[in-house]
């Protein structure tokens, strides 16, 4: 198989097209699926159910040091940063926020990056911040492949235009191209 | 990125000249902080470990930057409304409870229980022990002085555990802030009370190295988001240590993506995101 992991960052009107990308995803799909989305700071909890009612994998927010499965959806805990460690296993952090994000997309991506070296699929959705660009271009530097949504067809277009401008990204796709490319990776 | 190999070395050289001891932090995170001393010293990772090896003051300081310090007053609500009306009311006729806040970092946990203790009329009766790596830390809470408009987004939290009774949404309970602290919103400052300040015994302890330093056994034992930055290995040890400093029946309170994962598991039994220390 050519990839072990796909990692998805958004913000700001990345919710809907997260939710119809997971509703899209068959149940034992092979690879492991990690989520890093800013969300407003008070709704702490309801937010793995909401992404739940229409996926057919399992959703959740890991606990430190879980071990990373196939065919489960892992969402950033609220207030965490998410690293993903060599050995499998995905580990947290109450560092500062960075860009005023707890989680920070970078620093997820950024460790991705490191322990999937080429193996990944790194994806930015709509946001209205730069979180994420960097972290992108960090799997692209490792090798692995990256995909931004087409800004044109973003509620919010920050994040994805300055990933672009940073990281000669390999695909800029709507959201459906995003999921006929994710199950073709079964 | 630091490379693997410098981190190690670096945690050699730490190792070497002092009795800090990072072998079993987890990786991510460590290397995060050490890229962020790097910055922040604008210096790169052979200076570091060549400034470490002759300056003890300089090292002192990086340790203390390796460690993190978040807290929040009433950090994850439900916690503490289920301490509240679950658990603390079962000490209710016991002569004292032993309690132990293990990396405490600026003491916002440390008086988010001494205020609910407080409401629960179990203050007096309250043996508050804390402790934490970073004595920079050990002072703030000391202090017990936090910016105003970083913690008013806590102030929900606070509503949310003493104003409002879950079990019965009609209650409301009238909890003056006055009551706890003095908010001074032009030196940007809250203020905790002198009683609150005098309450805890503040103490430097090594989760790594030290054992319990209290000559006494815990009903609860706190360590929220400290685990985190260790591996499954020291985790382990650390929960041993924590197992047996509780008394039979006590509670381990850890934060709120953190688990037992070892044999360990095994002495505790899980209730509303604490850990409950088996009688056998």
């Amino acid at each position: 198989m050519l990839y072990k992991a796909v990692m998805i960052g958004g913000s700001a009107g990345s919710f809907q097209v997260v939710t119809k990308i997971l509703a899209s995803l068959p149940k034992n799909y092979p690879l492991p699926v990690f989520l890093c989305l800013h969300r407003l700071k008070h709704v702490r909890s309801g937010f793995v159910e909401a992404l739940s009612i229409k996926a057919q994998l399992p959703v959740e927010e890991p606990n430190d040091k879980d071990h990373i499965k196939a065919g489960k959806i892992y969402l950033a805990p609220a207030n965490y940063h998410m690293y993903i460690e060599l050995g499998n296993k995905i580990s947290l952090s109450t560092e500062e926020p960075i860009n005023h994000s707890r989680p920070s997309i970078d620093l997820s991506f950024i460790s991705a990056a490191y322990t999937y070296k080429n193996k990944m699929v790194g994806i930015i959705l709509s946001g209205a911040n730069k979180d994420g660009a960097y972290g992108l271009k960090k799997v692209k530097d490792s090798g692995g492949l990256t995909i931004v949504q087409d800004p044109k067809e973003c509620q919010v277009k920050t994040m994805t235009t300055a990933s672009m401008k940073l990281t000669q990204v390999d695909h800029v796709f709507s959201t459906n191209q995003i999921i006929d490319f994710l199950l073709k990776l079964n | 990125m630091v490379s693997l190999q410098d981190i190690s070395k670096l945690i050699a050289t730490i190792k070497s000249v002092s009795r800090y001891d990072f072998e079993d932090y987890s990786e991510k995170s460590f290397q995060r902080r050490v890229e962020k001393i790097l910055m922040d010293n604008r210096i790169n990772v052979t200076a570091l470990i060549e400034k470490i090896k002759t300056n003890k003051d300089f090292l002192e300081k990086v340790v203390k930057d390796i460690t993190v310090n978040t807290t929040e007053l009433f950090r994850d609500p439900e916690i503490w409304t289920t301490l509240k009306h679950r658990i603390l009311p079962r000490y209710k006729n016991n002569k004292s409870i032993f309690i132990w806040h293990s990396g405490c970092s600026s003491g916002q946990e440390v008086y988010s229980m001494l205020i609910l203790l407080n409401e629960m009329g179990l203050f007096d009766k309250a043996k508050v022990f804390a402790t934490d790596l970073n004595t920079d830390m050990l002072e703030l809470a000391k202090k017990g002085v936090f910016r105003y408009r970083f913690n008013l987004g806590y102030f929900d939290n606070f509503d949310k555990v003493l104003r409002e009774n879950p079990y019965n949404f009609e209650e409301k309970i009238d909890v003056p802030y006055s009551k706890y602290f003095d908010i001074d919103k032009a030196k940007d400052s809250i203020t905790m009370k002198q009683f609150l300040r005098d309450k805890p015994i503040y103490r430097k302890h090594d989760l790594v190295n030290d054992k319990n330093i209290f000559y006494s056994k815990f009903d609860i034992i706190f360590c929220r988001n400290v685990i985190i930055y260790f591996n499954n290995k020291l985790q382990n040890k650390i929960i041993e240590l924590f197992s047996n400093n509780l008394y039979k029946d006590g509670y381990l309170v850890l934060g709120a993506h953190e688990s037992i994962l070892g044999p360990v598991a095994n002495s505790f039994e899980r209730t509303k995101g604490l850990y409950k220390k088996k009688s056998f």
